[in-house]
């Protein structure tokens, strides 16, 4: 089989493409294509398995990495406090920047929530208000520099669900945990949630990790995140 | 700014810092990507989104801090050197922990190939949005992120773990 796939160059076409499969980025007529070719085919199923594989522990390693700290904000600002301004650049930026998110961070958007593109539009108008208002309103030339937290405390997980999860037992699952969902659903089915308002030390959060991933039927993938 | 910049902030630093492997390094380099954002508003169309052009910016200044520190080093690529120092895989693997030893597989990967893993798996970005970070074909994204994922292949089978594939 193995060998049939590696000589056949439609079958390693679609095998290229398993990775963006798992993530849920491919066009419509890329995805129907490997829907097709799944079908029929126990090898790349396997194959697609191992992509998914690839891609739980990259998530996991990415999101065991730190965030960054207030410093990373603070100098930010305050280099654009540094920057000279002109007000042809600020107009250009008043006219061009806002219509220039509101376009282009759709794209953000995981493909799958149509409604959560509405909400990502609404979201740029405001990152395109708050940025042009910073630009343009600093009367007297000076911006607010006060760190900000870069996290939340509390304690972390990105999970996905199993496929055929019932809504019902999703919503059991954040009432018996008391969690909130802070980011996605993502295109590959990710959420990021948030089990706790304090962060949990290793062996609570080990104990905690197996306790949801023994809901087999409810739970495809969890791992803590930062 | 401070609205857009806690959006992308997680990622962008998270993917800095996965190339640099210091993170008052990556702080510093995702405040300029940001005030490259803040300075160019002007100029931007819409041709790509703003998260794979701050993904691009982010990896052209990490590449280029990796240089420097090559060029400033004596030692073959410190990147390299640091890799060396984590945890084995085959060690981590006698531990029961298979997701921890591909982990660490994958850390042990090159730049230039944990780089389009990241991008793919970890920022769900698609073939046409590597290619524009990268700077790179359509096609090589997929040659490239196939010789990637080989490359994973055989790590794992170092260490103890025979995916059966390529």
């Amino acid at each position: 089989m193995t060998e049939t796939m590696t000589n056949d160059p439609k079958r390693s076409e679609i095998e290229d493409l398993l990775p963006w499969y798992a993530t849920g980025r491919l066009s419509a007529g890329d995805k129907a294509r490997v829907e097709q070719a799944l079908k029929g085919d126990a090898e790349l199923r396997r194959r697609l398995d191992l992509a998914r594989e690839e891609m739980d522990e990259t998530i996991s390693g990415n999101e065991r990495l730190p965030a960054p700290s207030p410093r990373a904000l603070d100098k930010l600002l305050a280099g654009m406090d540094a920057e000279p301004r002109s007000e042809p650049v600020l107009a250009a930026a008043r006219r061009g920047f806002v219509g220039w998110l509101a376009t282009t961070l759709a794209a953000l958007a995981p493909r799958k929530l149509a409604y959560a593109a509405v909400a990502a539009l609404a979201l740029i108008a405001v990152q395109g208000a708050v940025l042009t208002g910073l630009v343009v309103t600093g009367g007297d030339g000076k911006f607010d520099t006060a760190s900000a937290p870069a996290v939340v405390p509390g304690t972390y997980v990105m999970l996905s669900f199993a496929p055929d999860a019932k809504a019902s037992e999703i919503t059991g699952f954040f009432r018996r945990y008391e969690a909130a969902v802070i980011d996605g659903p993502r295109a590959n089915g990710f959420y990021k949630v948030r089990v706790g308002e304090k962060t949990l030390p290793k062996s609570e959060l080990d104990r905690l990790l197996e306790r949801i991933k023994a809901e087999r039927n409810l739970i495809g993938f969890v791992a803590p995140a930062n | 700014m401070q609205t857009l910049f806690s959006r992308h902030q997680m990622r962008v630093f998270r993917f800095v810092l996965r190339m640099v492997r210091d993170e008052s390094v990556a702080e510093d380099m995702i405040s300029e990507v940001f005030l490259d954002l803040w300075r160019q508003a002007d100029r931007f169309e819409a041709r790509s989104s703003v998260s794979t052009w701050l993904l691009a910016i982010a990896r052209n200044k990490a590449l280029s801090a990796l240089r420097k520190r090559r060029e400033a080093s004596l030692e073959e690529g410190v990147a390299e050197a640091i890799e060396d120092d984590a945890d084995d895989p085959a060690v981590i693997l006698q531990k029961q922990d298979k997701g921890a030893a591909m982990r660490a597989c994958i850390d042990r990967l090159s730049v230039e190939h944990r780089e389009v893993i990241d991008l793919v798996y970890y920022h769900e970005t698609s073939v046409e949005e590597v290619a524009q970070i990268v700077g790179i074909p359509e096609n090589t994204v997929k040659t490239r992120l196939f010789h990637a994922r080989k490359k994973l292949s055989e790590l794992l089978q170092a260490a103890g773990i025979d995916r059966g594939w390529p």
